[in-house]
């Protein structure tokens, strides 16, 4: 089933076998509250990795039951983080979450050579699945949280996550927008450069599963009907599922426009670890929080 | 087009004499090309150099007086500069090269206030080659003048050589960039090129060609080999350009035919206001009468 809407992963969810979360250092309120939560609506299983005294308190502070958890105690954040990895690497988890260490901690151990959750050479990168208002469909989208400025390869890494993340959402063939300043190829501007690029290598056959097209302005991506003044036969154009940004300020711009000027929803994983990763922000809404933690348990 | 002598019946057919000023008209070759143009009626050689040099190898032709001209410069350096000055003055239509040095030749010719180049063209070079293996004529570019062409450069060669190909009647020619692959990676740095200006060509920044690249010869030229590759490309084995990443390869790869393959060819010195025919002593002499004849099309505006 594709999903066009983000609750519908939950229904998803419903109807197939537990994953298996585990959250490092889920001691604050914001992440026992909506671990709890998909738990409650029955999508995940959880395995909270923290100070037990404080988990108890947390759960007691907001009317849940400790017992719907498997908790596993740990002193410290870092040995928290090492100990969740170590959960994952023993199959005993599908896949992790940020609880209150910071990202810096949170990401060392995901990237630890011996112990972390990396294969040699991969790439780690920050997915987005938002519901805009006003499109008709959801927008997968990359990077606007890790990669600061992808190179090339980086880029075709990334555009890969995009694919696949759509693939788990049950889009057969999605349409991949590569953003840039215009949609001339204009090879002393990168964004445009890269996306030509990739957009030629798959059409060779070198990036796959997807239909690729760029370079694209925003306008070209997302709205049909700039598509057809401006004479652009894509298909991609005007029914994009995925945008390849070219940096992470014009990705994290528009991940902040939806949210604060759209009042749209969205979720975000990490990929490129050898499970998907959950890292919301406090400044994340709850829902926001359960739609990450399901949408990690749709490719876990 | 399958043969170059075609060039030649295109050039009669134009109904005119052009007009071809030649710097330092003193070698046998270049004479007996000429003279054959001429006496078929498409050129009106203007021999500049020494006179009686001139005249000397003349005899073995039997051109009318009407047929010709000669200007009587026997310093190399003032024949050369006055046979530029001729074409810049549109006093001739096409600038050849006689027995002169290519250096000194193209110094001539790259010179900034008496030459013809315009300011920030790129130089480059074209040729057309008969190959009786392929079905048609096949332009490819640089065999001469870029050691190492650029983004820039490879363009530009591209559209030299869709422009000569629009003068031969291919109105929208497939233009096949090529190296060893049609993988794009970063690691060959020509691929990236060419994904570039693929792409330019697919958003009409080039126009009236069909361009696709990275290629392989194989893919540019050979139908079958589409199938074996499984590689999806408009050029589909026919193509009529090929854009080569470095003279080195271009020039091995037309040498090679020559020798191997009993080629033939006509070039052309591309960027100029005006054609400019510089021909290697090596090529024989109807290799030369299908450059002037080429010269004489691609001196039309159209």
């Amino acid at each position: 089933m594709e999903i066009r809407k983000l609750d519908q992963m939950f229904e998803v969810l419903a109807s197939r076998a537990k994953k298996r979360l585990v959250a490092a250092w889920a001691i604050d309120a914001h992440t026992i509250v909506a671990v709890a939560e998909a738990v409650k609506i029955g999508i995940i299983e959880a395995i909270l990795v923290g100070d037990e005294t404080l988990i108890k308190k947390g759960c007691k502070d907001h009317g849940i039951d400790p017992a719907i958890f498997n908790i596993v105690h740990c002193e410290h954040d870092l040995e928290a983080a090492t100990k969740s990895v170590a959960l994952i690497n023993a199959g005993e988890g599908d896949f992790l979450m940020k609880g209150l260490l910071s990202t810096d901690r949170y990401m060392r151990a995901i990237l630890n050579k011996e112990k972390g959750l990396m294969n040699p050479g991969a790439i780690l990168s920050h997915i987005t699945v938002a519901e805009p208002k006003n499109y008709h469909k959801l927008l997968i989208f990359g990077d606007v949280a890790i990669i600061p400025l992808p190179d090339l390869n980086q880029k075709v890494a990334i555009t890969n996550y995009l694919i696949k993340t759509a693939h788990f959402l049950g889009i057969e063939r999605p349409k991949v927008g590569l953003l840039a300043a215009s949609e001339q190829t204009l090879p002393k501007i990168p964004s445009c450069a890269d996306a030509a690029i990739i957009s030629k290598m798959a059409q060779r056959g070198q990036i796959k599963g997807g239909i690729i097209e760029g370079p694209l302005g925003m306008d070209l991506i997302i709205d049909h009907e700039s598509a057809v003044i401006k004479g652009m036969k894509s298909e991609v154009c005007g029914d994009a599922d995925c945008i390849l940004f070219p940096n992470i300020e014009a990705g994290n711009t528009f991940y902040k426009t939806i949210v604060k000027l759209l009042k749209s929803e969205l979720c975000a994983i990490v990929m490129g670890a050898r499970v998907p990763c959950v890292l919301t922000s406090r400044g994340d809404s709850e829902r926001s929080k359960l739609y990450s933690i399901a949408l990690a348990a749709m490719l876990a | 087009m399958k043969k170059l002598i075609e060039i030649a019946d295109k050039a009669k057919a134009l109904g005119k004499q052009t007009r071809v000023a030649v710097a330092v008209a003193e070698d046998a070759n270049s004479i007996g090309a000429l003279c054959r143009a001429a006496s078929e009626g498409f050129v009106h050689p203007i021999l500049i150099g020494n006179k009686s040099r001139i005249e000397g190898l003349l005899k073995d032709y039997t051109l009318p007086a009407a047929g010709y001209t000669i200007v009587d410069l026997p310093n190399q350096d003032e024949a050369t500069r006055e046979a530029v000055r001729m074409v810049k003055s549109a006093e001739a239509d096409v600038l050849m090269k006689g027995l002169v040095g290519t250096d000194k030749f193209l110094k001539e010719v790259l010179n900034k206030e008496r030459g013809l180049l315009p300011p920030k063209a790129v130089m480059s070079y074209t040729c057309a080659l008969e190959l009786p293996k392929y079905h048609k004529l096949l332009l490819i570019s640089d065999t001469a003048v870029l050691p190492n062409p650029d983004l820039e450069q490879k363009i530009a060669m591209v559209n030299y050589s869709v422009k000569m190909a629009h003068k031969l009647g291919i109105s929208n020619p497939k233009v096949a960039l090529i190296t060893a692959t049609e993988k794009v990676s970063s690691g060959m740095p020509n691929t990236i090129d060419y994904a570039l200006i693929s792409k330019m060509a697919e958003r009409g920044q080039i126009k009236g060609c069909v361009v696709d690249g990275p290629l392989d010869i194989f893919l540019a030229c050979d139908p079958s080999s589409l199938e074996i590759k499984g590689v999806d490309t408009p050029i589909g084995g026919d193509a009529d350009i090929c854009i080569f990443p470095n003279l080195e390869t271009a020039n091995a790869f037309y040498k090679g035919l020559m020798l191997f393959g009993d080629g033939e060819l006509a070039g052309l010195i591309q960027g100029t206001s005006k054609p400019v025919v510089v021909m290697s002593r090596s090529e024989s002499e109807n290799s030369k009468y299908y450059c002037i004849a080429l010269s004489c099309l691609m001196a039309e505006e159209i």
